[in-house]
């Protein structure tokens, strides 16, 4: 196990956090700040299926590769692939891992850039029906992460979408990672599943464990019908990167093949991701979250709805 | 023709009965009426009257249904014509319904699906029109004040609950956790069956069902070659080399114009006999591409050189 000081310290230094903060009110920054050598190599994951894993990267990657951090966004689910759909890249999945594997094609060949968002890169494990070679499954990636990282321009994230479960999948998705954004939902199932994972993360040595809380509902959880994201904190008692509240945008992007967080007029859900995003390079927790409205008269939609 | 004529006389059968039905449905109306007028005698003869002009007009009408059936009959030849049209609109209904069921049984919720029938628009996917960027904790939209601890979104203003977590009690998570879930990371996949090779230490292991997608039959790379095929910068990937190099020995081989050499280590190349015959010094020449590209001596290859190029004109 290797203690290395970044993933003992989930939360590093408060002192520049806080800056960070104050700087904030000053308005108007443009990009966060990244900290720790790069590419920092990030597995998201969950253990429950369907809880959000796969959103949750598209979203980090695009919203990085828009702060021109170099993404790499790796679809580890072999069996059920959707991270091309989510990005809008499912005809252009051409090459796989398995083929850098055997020698069909280089590991740059593989990968996939949006039209768009030049700083983001797709690579997919295998095809849905092809077989990734056995014996090296589990170290597949953990050679894609070396090679990518000696490669001529290295990315500043790699971000791996792992399969739902902790069966091989999950083994070859969290061999090369050093930091782990734990996405759950509240509800109790996914809460025992978390926890599960993060133990096993914690026993490969994945220190640096932050949670996202995802489809929250602050109308359930103001009529105490729903966990809110400091109930999970408390139970898992991890770091919050993220609490996305629950967004019927979540659904039309992902039909549309654009990432929540390119939306224009910016969403709820999307808005979360991104800040996400900026805690998630600048490794930074949540200090505070959101839990009611305030009682103060307001016009019922706010301001999205006028936008929309 | 008999059967047809029957069958065909079908749907006039369903077509004509309406009007004489609906006669039949207001006469017996009226008959009773009269009927219950009868018996109580009163104003009897206005009443007889006009119950014999309406039965002997019922008469009429029976009377006049065999005709109109014999004058189905009569006229079977252009109803028999419309009646085939019908019969062929009809199966063609049913055959198109068929083919549109099958067709969604083979691609059903493809994305190609998908965008056929509307519910997706293939030109919006994947093309995004970039926001310019603002601070996600300070813009017009969203504000989030963490020392006044409220946050605004959208036009609401809602409170914020400081985190508790302590370093402490976050150490005490771990603690319970490492209690809880003793694991050791597997480092070797073997599928469920197979015989543990001698140097692998059980612990390590993962077993795999053999219906699971990493359990693959048996790989034809072995593990050095997999990873120098990962780490490869620059130049031509290893496989599609080692195959253009066998190929080309074969081909130097073989100066026999009939004789089709049968090696199993290049499954790929069916070649076509009068290839070899041809004079090839290096494949690799353009005359390679413009000869051979036809024949399809390397399906595989072939379609791998296409996504080839097209990842690569993204990936420059
Ligand atoms: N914040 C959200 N609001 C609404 N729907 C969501 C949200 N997050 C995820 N979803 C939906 O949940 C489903 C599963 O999400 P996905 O990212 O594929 O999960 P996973 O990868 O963990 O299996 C998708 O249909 C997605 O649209
Ligand atoms: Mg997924």
């Amino acid at each position: 196990m290797a203690f290395a000081p970044p993933r003992l310290l989930p939360l590093p230094a408060p002192a520049p956090a806080r800056c960070a903060v104050s700087a904030r009110h000053h308005g108007g920054r443009t990009a966060p700040e990244l900290s720790g050598p790069t590419p920092r190599v990030v597995v998201v994951t969950s253990g429950k299926g369907g809880v959000g894993k796969t959103t949750t990267t598209a979203n980090l990657a695009a919203s990085l590769a828009r702060l021109s951090l170099p993404a790499v966004a790796v679809d580890a689910d072999a069996g059920l692939r959707n991270l091309d759909l989510l990005l809008g890249l499912e005809n252009r999945v051409h090459l796989t891992a398995a083929d850098v594997l055997a020698g069909d094609c280089r590991l740059d060949q593989a990968l996939v850039r949006h039209r768009a968002l030049q700083d983001l890169h797709l690579l997919c494990l295998s095809k849905p029906r092809s077989k990734l070679p056995l014996a090296f499954g589990s170290k597949t990636l953990t050679w894609v992460a070396d090679a990518l990282r000696r490669a001529p321009n290295p990315p500043a994230f790699i971000l791996i979408d792992c399969p739902a479960g902790v069966d091989a999948g999950f083994v070859t998705a969290i061999a090369p990672a050093e930091e782990a954004v734990l996405v759950t939902t509240p509800d109790i199932t996914a809460l025992r599943d978390a926890d599960r994972v993060a133990g096993l993360l914690e026993c490969d040595g994945i220190k640096d464990i932050k949670i996202i809380v995802n489809r929250v509902r602050p109308d359930l959880v103001k009529g105490e019908d729903m966990m809110s994201a400091l109930d999970v904190q408390e139970m898992l008692g991890l770091p919050l990167l993220g609490v996305v509240p629950e967004d019927t945008e979540v659904i039309r992007s992902t039909n549309r093949g654009v990432p929540l967080v390119l939306n224009d007029p910016p969403t709820p859900a999307g808005l979360a991701l991104e800040q996400a995003t900026w805690r998630l390079v600048e490794r930074d927790a949540m200090t505070a979250v959101m839990v009611e409205e305030q009682e103060r008269p307001k016009k019922k939609g706010g301001f999205f709805s006028f936008f929309k | 023709m008999a059967p047809a004529s029957i069958a065909i006389s079908l749907p006039f059968r369903l077509l004509l009965p309406p009007r004489p039905f609906r006669g039949r449905a207001t006469w017996p109306r009226a008959i009773r009426a009269t009927a219950s007028g009868d018996t109580s005698g009163v104003a009897g003869g206005e009443r007889k009257v006009a119950l014999e002009r309406r039965v002997g007009d019922l008469k009429a009408l029976v009377a006049s249904v065999p005709p109109a059936v014999a004058s189905i009959q009569r006229n079977i030849g252009p109803n028999f014509v419309a009646g085939f049209c019908l019969g062929i609109a009809v199966l063609a209904a049913v055959a198109r319904q068929v083919i549109i069921r099958s067709r969604e049984r083979d691609n059903r919720g493809s994305v190609a699906d998908l965008v056929r029938r509307g519910q997706l628009k293939s030109g919006q996917r994947g093309t995004a029109k970039l926001r310019t960027y603002d601070d996600p904790f300070n813009n017009p939209l969203v504000k989030i004040d963490e020392d006044a601890s409220t946050a605004q979104m959208f036009g609401k203003e809602y409170r914020l609950a400081p985190v508790r977590l302590t370093k402490e009690q976050q150490e005490l998570h771990q603690k319970r956790r490492s209690r809880a879930y003793q694991w050791k990371r597997p480092t070797v996949f073997l599928r469920e069956g197979d015989s543990l090779p001698p140097h692998v230490d059980p612990d390590t292991v993962r077993w795999i069902p053999a219906n699971h997608p990493f359990a693959a039959a048996s790989s034809e790379v072995d593990e050095e070659t997999a990873k120098q095929n990962v780490y490869q910068k620059d130049g031509v990937p290893s496989r599609v080399k080692a195959e253009h190099e066998a190929l080309q020995a074969r081909l130097e081989a073989s100066n026999d114009v009939t004789k089709l050499p049968s090696n199993s280590s290049m499954q790929h190349n069916e070649r076509p006999l009068r290839l070899s015959g041809k004079p090839f010094g290096n494949l690799q020449s353009s005359e390679f591409g413009s000869e051979l590209e036809n024949q399809d001596i390397e399906p595989g290859k072939h379609s791998c050189d296409e996504s080839l190029q097209s990842n690569r004109l993204e990936g420059q």
